[in-house]
């Protein structure tokens, strides 16, 4: 049994969650306008960070926890005093931002933006300068493609090396970070990928999508290396650090929502295992469909956003850090016999 | 209590006990001894034995920095200490049982589940007393071969005398322990008296909002005005387990529902007239 701490900070649907490096913050950004962070022990809310004027579609923070920036439907993105929760600097573009991301050193950050009237969707990555004025001209665009659709999602590979970037029509692609140089692009998907999460070490990914399954890839090759088949539109998974599992969430439509009981609309967090590819437990509570989920760096929580407004926080128990499948025990077993045969 | 003294407002004189005192013992233990008034007003000397350990934690310099943070933006304001119940709230718990066969453990769960309720009807094959309708009995061929007809009719004629006759399902020898069901004989130990509800609940209320999240329901039923059809605010509500109805009635009784205060008792037997 778990409890799960309910942050009710936003009054409208959330629409990310994500922790910092350590994973003591947690913050997140809804339809409402505001930010919020919040401690991840026990959900006491830090503060909010106020001066968006539309939905906030996305939040990251950098390694140092000093720095964090959002993206808003408000055709801006804002950069943060984390500490203080001052604005630093607000860019103001020609198209909602849909995604936010630092790099790994926190130099720089990516954002998405959204193909509207006649701008063609871009991702832009933009330096931070710890010291100064931020400058107001990105150091690498990188437009949409002819014959791809708008990007939705994108993050960083391994040493920032990569940027891939999930599509409208189930697409992955990939770029040079450095040039932005397009390199590959695979299909996994036939709809909308709805999120796109690294590994700790950033060598592979998972995407969601809308058509209802979850992709493992690796970053080298966009290979597809494992797949996780649900029952219903997936907005969300994460790769969990410690256990070999992957967390799906989503749910039906939002328009859908009123005409399902929360039983039937599959508002569950859904465990995976990460290499057997079984679902092998879900978590319930949610009355909406789940929009972001997001696991502690350290493996021992993971905080879900539902479209009912509310974070459900759950701090893993024993239980979850025992299970083994049968052959993970047998296998240990034979290990811990030859070491004393040797 | 003490006396009001001069001068002094009633509700100081509470204040009057002595201040507590902390007595530092050799043995590293603290003794404090504090004073209060109990439940009817008298002086209580209260010695308390403390010992002091320290428990020393190792926590991230900057995590340890960061909780040191002053709030800003919305919780710029607030003053209270720890998570503020406004924004913050532990919910009901919720299980997460990992396992690779969870899908067809659900699905046998629920199989047992009608197994069960199809034993509590208390049904019984005539052909070899299994817990099935005689009907779907497996013997049905070997046992059960009847070459003149059914044995409830067979028995009949021999009981009543007067073939062709009607005979109440009861009386028939054949399933004299199927019909033989009457109010004194049923089993009430899992019905709950529900009383004090409000008269616009109908039974598939009661059933849905209120008892059906503590277990399989066998029967709701609502009294009803027998002209007006008009709620008399009294329902039965039958689990299939005991376990199940007293899980239900801690947690349902004097609960607040539709504006009036629900009472949840176990169903007595009618005395006897």
């Amino acid at each position: 049994m778990m409890r799960p701490i309910m942050l009710k900070g936003h009054e409208r649907s959330l629409t990310q969650v994500k922790f910092n490096r350590e994973g003591d913050l947690l913050l997140s950004v809804a339809k409402d306008r505001v930010a919020s962070v919040w401690y991840s022990s026990n959900g006491e809310r830090l503060g909010t960070f106020i001066g968006h004027i539309g939905t906030i579609w996305s939040i990251d923070i950098d390694p140092e926890s000093e720095l964090v920036v959002t993206g808003s439907a408000d055709f801006s993105a804002k950069l943060w005093n984390a500490r203080t929760g001052e604005c630093v600097h607000t860019w103001s573009l020609p198209s909602p931002v849909r995604r936010v991301e630092f790099n790994a050193t926190g130099e720089k950050f990516l954002m998405v933006t959204d193909q509207v009237m006649k701008q063609l969707g871009s991702i832009e990555v933009y330096p931070v300068n710890r010291s100064g004025p931020q400058a107001e001209e990105p150091m690498l665009t990188i437009t949409t493609r002819e014959g791809f659709a708008k990007a939705t999602v994108a993050g960083w590979s391994y040493g920032g090396l990569y940027i891939i970037a999930g599509h409208a029509d189930g697409t992955i692609s990939k770029y040079d970070a450095k040039t932005g140089e397009f390199l590959a692009s695979t299909k996994p998907h036939t709809e909308t990928v709805s999120d796109l999460q690294f590994s700790p070490d950033g060598t592979y990914f998972i995407t969601s999508s809308r058509d209802k399954t979850a992709h493992i890839l690796d970053v080298d090759g966009l290979q597809m290396l494992k797949t996780y088949e649900t029952d219903a539109p997936m907005n969300s998974a994460a790769i969990t650090p410690v256990k070999d599992f992957v967390i799906l969430g989503g749910g039906q439509d939002a328009k859908d929502v009123t005409t399902t009981s929360s039983k039937q609309g599959k508002f569950e967090a859904r465990f995976f295992h990460k290499v057997f590819q079984d679902e092998i437990g879900r978590v319930n509570g949610h009355f909406g469909p789940l929009n972001y989920i997001a696991v502690h760096p350290q493996g021992t929580s993971y905080a879900s956003g539902g479209e009912d407004g509310y974070v459900r926080l759950h701090h893993f128990e024993k239980s979850y850090f025992d299970f083994l499948y049968d052959v993970e025990r047998t296998a240990q077993a034979t290990a811990s016999t030859q070491t004393e045969v040797n | 209590m003490a006396e009001v003294a001069k001068g002094q407002s009633w509700a100081d004189v509470e204040d009057d006990l002595p201040s507590p005192q902390v007595i530092d013992n050799k043995d590293g233990t603290k003794t404090v001894i504090s004073y209060r008034l109990n439940e009817a007003g008298k002086k209580i000397k209260l010695t308390q034995k403390v010992r002091e350990i320290k428990v020393t934690e190792k926590v991230n310099k900057g995590v340890a920095q960061r909780r040191k943070w002053s709030k800003f933006g919305d919780e710029k304001d607030s003053t209270t200490i720890g998570p503020d119940f406004r924004t913050t709230q532990v919910g009901t718990a919720v299980e997460l049982v990992l396992g690779t066969s969870w899908r067809g453990e659900e699905s046998k769960k629920e199989e047992e589940k009608k197994l069960d309720v199809v034993k509590a009807t208390n049904v019984k094959c005539r052909t070899c007393d299994g817990n099935h309708f005689t009907s779907k009995c497996p013997f049905k061929d070997t046992l059960g071969a009847d070459p003149e007809g059914s044995g409830a009719h067979d028995d009949g004629g021999e009981s009543a005398g007067a073939p062709g006759a009607y005979i109440a399902p009861h009386l028939r020898a054949g399933g004299s322990k199927l019909g033989g069901r009457n109010f004194e004989e049923r089993d009430d130990s899992t019905t709950l008296r529900v009383t004090q509800l409000n008269e616009m609940v109908d039974e598939d209320m009661i059933r849905e909002e209120l008892f059906a999240p503590f277990g399989m329901l066998r029967r709701v039923t609502l009294v009803r005005d027998r002209e007006t059809g008009q709620s008399k605010g009294t329902a039965y509500v039958a689990y299939e387990t005991v376990e199940a109805a007293q899980k239900a009635m801690e947690n349902l009784d004097g609960r607040g529902y539709h504006s009036l205060i629900l009472r949840v008792e176990f169903s007595k037997p009618r005395p006897a007239r």
